[in-house]
C-alpha cells in the first residue's frame, strides 16, 4: 500500500515534505516494474534539479530508467548506501531506500502531486 | 621489383607481405622489434592485460556462477608482465617466420632515406649500409606525445609505452587524456586495484565516440569508481615526499602517486631523410599521399600512422596493402567510408560510420534504433548486462550509415554492421536476418528492427 503521508508524482516518485526539505524516492509499483535493481546513478549534493527533470538513474537487470524529480530545488542530500547496495530500494522503497533530499524552491509544486488515493487510481487507469 | 618497407608496424609488415605476394623483392629496415607500437607496445600488450584483468574480475565473482573457492584472488603484476611478454613473443615470431617464409629481408637498424632509390641503414652495431630500392614504402608510425610541463620520465610520469611494462601496480594514478589509451589503461589499474583519476581537457570522455557511448562510458566510469575530470588540464606537477601533487587549470589540487600522459600521438616524420627528398608533409608532421599513399615523389609512399588521419593499426594495414599493390604495378586506392574501430575499455566500445551528431551536422536526416544489452537472454546467462546498441540510418533511403556499441563483445560484434554498410544495406535487411538465438548478436538485431519501430522485446511505449 502507498503510505498516506506520501505525494506521488505520475513518473512513478514520491516525495515527503517537511517544512522547506522533501525527501524522495520511486513508488513501490516503480520498484515492482523495473525488477532487482542493480545501480543507481545518484546525483551529487548541491546540483540544482527541477521538477519533472532526470535526477538519477536505475538499473535494473531488465531496464534502465530514470529518475524524475517530483519537485525542483537543491539536492542537499544523497542516500549513499544506495551506491553499495541498491537492492534496498527493490526492499524498502518508501522506508531505507529513499534516494535524495531536496531543498524545494517552490513549495506551491508540491500541490500539484497526487495524493494516495489519487496515485491508486492513476495506476488502475494506466494498466488499462 | 625491388621494394624497401621503413618500419614493420601493422602498415609496413603487411605492405612487406602483400609486396612479396605479388612477386617483389623486398626488405623491411627496423629499428626495434618487427610489430610495431601495435604488437610491442599498444593493441596486443594492453589486450593480454585486459585478459588477465577479465580473469580477475571473474574469480573475484566466482560466487555469483555457483562456484565455491577456498582460496583469496589477487593479482601478480609480474606473473601478469611475464605473459603478456610470452604473447607478445608469439606473434613477434610468427611475422619473423612469414618474412622469412616469403623470402623477406629483415635489416635490423635505424633507416634514413638519402636519395629516391635508397636507404642508409645504420645497424645497432653502429655500422652503416645503404639499401637500393626501387620503390619505397615509408611505414615509421608514431610515438607518445608528450606535454610540456610532463616529460615522460618512465618512473612516476609515463608514457603508454612505459604503462605495459610498470612493475608495480600503483596506488594512485592520474591519467591525462580519456581517449582511448586512457580510457582502456585506467581500466586496467582499476581493476587491479589502483585509485584511478582521469582529466580530460574536452566535455567528455573517449569524445570521438557518439555522444550516448561517452555518455555510458562515463556512467561505467562511476560505477567502477573511477573518477572523471572534464574539461580541465593539468596546469603543473609539483613532486614532495607524500606523492605527486597535481594542479588543474580549474584551480583544484589532488595527490597521486603516478601520472600517465595519454593525450595524443606524435607522428614519426623526422629524422628520416624526407627533407631532403622534398618529400611534403602537412600542418602536423603528416606525410602528405594521394589515394594511392604515393608521396609527391614518385615511387615513395608512405602509409600508417607517419600519414595521419585515424591512428589504428588495420588502417595501417589496409594502407599498407593499397601502397604495395601500387608499388608492384597493381592498381588499388585507399577507401576510409567503412573503418570499424574499438575500444577495450570495459565494457568494450566499437563504433563503424557516422556519429549521430556527425550526422545531424552535415545536415542529414537519420533514424536511430537502440536496443539495451540487458534485454538480452545470453547477457543474463553470461553475467554481462551493461550495454547498448546504436544503429543510425538516413531516413530517406533506410541505409545503414553508422552504428554503434557498447558492452560485451563489441568489438567482434560491429563487423556485421561493418559489412552491411559496406553491400549498403538498409535496417530492414539486417532486422530481417534470423540471428541464431542465444547470442549477443541479437541486439544488432533488435537495433535494426528499433530504427523502424518493430523491435521485438521492449515494452509497450
Amino acid at each position: 500500500m502507498n503510505p498516506e503521508n506520501l505525494r506521488y508524482h505520475k513518473e512513478h516518485t514520491w516525495v515527503k515534505v517537511t517544512g522547506k526539505k522533501a525527501t524522495m524516492g520511486i513508488t513501490d509499483h516503480a520498484q515492482e516494474a523495473l525488477g532487482d535493481i542493480v545501480y543507481i546513478d545518484l546525483p551529487d549534493a548541491d546540483t540544482s534539479i527541477e521538477a519533472n527533470s532526470e535526477l538519477a538513474e536505475i538499473e535494473s537487470t531488465k531496464a534502465t530508467s530514470s529518475v524524475i524529480s517530483p519537485v525542483g530545488g537543491t539536492v542537499i542530500e544523497v542516500n549513499e548506501e544506495l551506491s553499495e547496495s541498491p537492492e534496498i530500494i527493490n526492499e524498502e522503497p518508501y522506508g531505507k531506500g529513499w534516494i535524495a533530499v531536496i531543498e524545494i524552491d517552490d513549495e506551491s509544486e508540491v500541490d500539484d502531486l497526487m495524493d494516495a488515493s489519487e496515485y491508486e487510481k492513476y495506476l488502475e487507469e494506466e494498466s488499462k | 621489383m625491388k621494394v624497401v618497407v621503413l618500419g614493420s608496424g601493422p602498415g609496413g609488415y603487411v605492405a612487406a607481405l602483400k609486396a612479396a605476394h605479388l612477386g617483389a623483392e623486398v626488405s623491411v629496415i627496423e629499428k626495434d622489434e618487427v610489430g610495431g607500437t601495435c604488437l610491442n607496445w599498444g593493441c596486443i600488450p594492453t589486450k593480454t592485460l585486459i585478459a588477465s584483468t577479465e580473469a580477475l574480475r571473474n574469480a573475484r565473482n566466482l560466487a555469483e556462477y555457483g562456484i565455491e573457492s577456498s582460496g583469496s584472488v589477487f593479482p601478480n603484476l609480474a606473473k601478469m608482465m611475464e605473459r603478456k611478454g610470452k604473447v607478445v613473443s608469439v606473434q613477434v615470431k610468427g611475422i619473423r617466420g612469414l618474412f622469412k617464409s616469403w623470402g623477406i629481408t629483415l635489416r635490423e637498424g635505424k633507416g634514413t632515406l638519402v636519395s629516391p632509390r635508397s636507404i642508409e641503414v645504420e645497424k645497432n652495431d653502429g655500422t652503416k649500409e645503404i639499401v637500393e630500392a626501387e620503390r619505397i614504402i615509408i611505414a615509421t608510425g608514431s610515438r607518445p606525445a608528450d606535454i610540456p610541463g610532463l616529460p615522460f620520465d618512465g618512473e612516476r610520469i609515463l608514457s603508454s609505452d612505459n604503462a605495459v611494462t610498470v612493475r608495480e601496480i600503483p596506488k594512485r594514478i592520474l591519467v591525462v587524456g580519456a581517449g582511448v589509451i586512457g580510457g582502456e589503461y585506467g581500466c586496467i589499474v582499476n581493476e587491479l586495484g589502483a585509485e584511478v583519476t582521469i582529466v580530460e581537457m574536452l566535455s567528455r570522455a573517449v569524445s570521438a565516440e557518439d555522444i550516448e557511448i561517452s555518455e555510458y562510458l562515463e556512467k561505467e566510469f562511476r560505477k567502477k569508481k573511477i573518477t572523471l575530470m572534464t574539461g580541465v588540464k593539468v596546469a603543473r606537477i609539483q613532486t614532495g615526499d607524500d606523492g605527486m601533487h597535481v594542479f588543474l587549470s580549474d584551480g583544484k589540487e589532488l595527490m597521486t602517486d603516478k601520472v600517465l600522459v595519454s593525450v595524443g600521438r606524435s607522428l614519426n616524420s623526422e629524422h628520416i631523410g624526407l627533407e631532403r627528398l622534398g618529400i611534403g608533409k602537412g600542418e602536423k608532421g603528416e606525410i602528405l599521399v594521394d589515394k594511392r599513399m604515393e608521396t609527391n615523389v614518385k615511387g615513395i609512399y608512405a602509409v600508417g600512422d607517419v600519414v595521419g588521419g585515424m591512428l589504428l593499426a588495420h588502417k595501417a594495414s589496409q594502407e599498407g596493402i593499397v601502397a604495395a599493390s601500387n608499388a608492384c604495378g597493381t592498381d588499388m586506392t585507399i577507401d576510409y567510408s567503412i573503418v570499424p574501430a574499438a575500444v577495450f575499455t570495459s565494457p568494450e566500445i566499437a563504433s563503424v560510420g557516422l556519429r549521430e551528431h556527425e550526422a545531424i551536422g552535415k545536415g542529414m536526416s537519420i533514424k536511430t534504433g537502440h536496443f539495451p544489452v540487458r534485454a538480452l537472454g545470453r547477457a543474463h546467462a553470461a553475467g554481462e548486462i551493461s550495454g547498448f546498441f546504436k544503429i543510425i540510418t538516413d531516413a530517406r533511403t533506410d541505409k545503414i550509415i553508422g552504428a554503434h556499441i557498447i558492452g560485451p563483445h563489441a568489438s567482434d560484434l560491429i563487423h556485421e554492421i561493418a559489412v552491411a554498410m559496406k553491400a549498403g544495406l538498409a535496417a530492414k535487411d539486417v532486422a530481417e536476418t534470423i540471428h541464431a538465438h542465444p547470442t549477443f548478436s541479437e541486439g544488432i538485431r533488435e537495433a535494426a528492427e528499433d530504427v523502424l519501430g518493430e523491435a521485438i522485446h521492449v515494452p509497450k511505449k
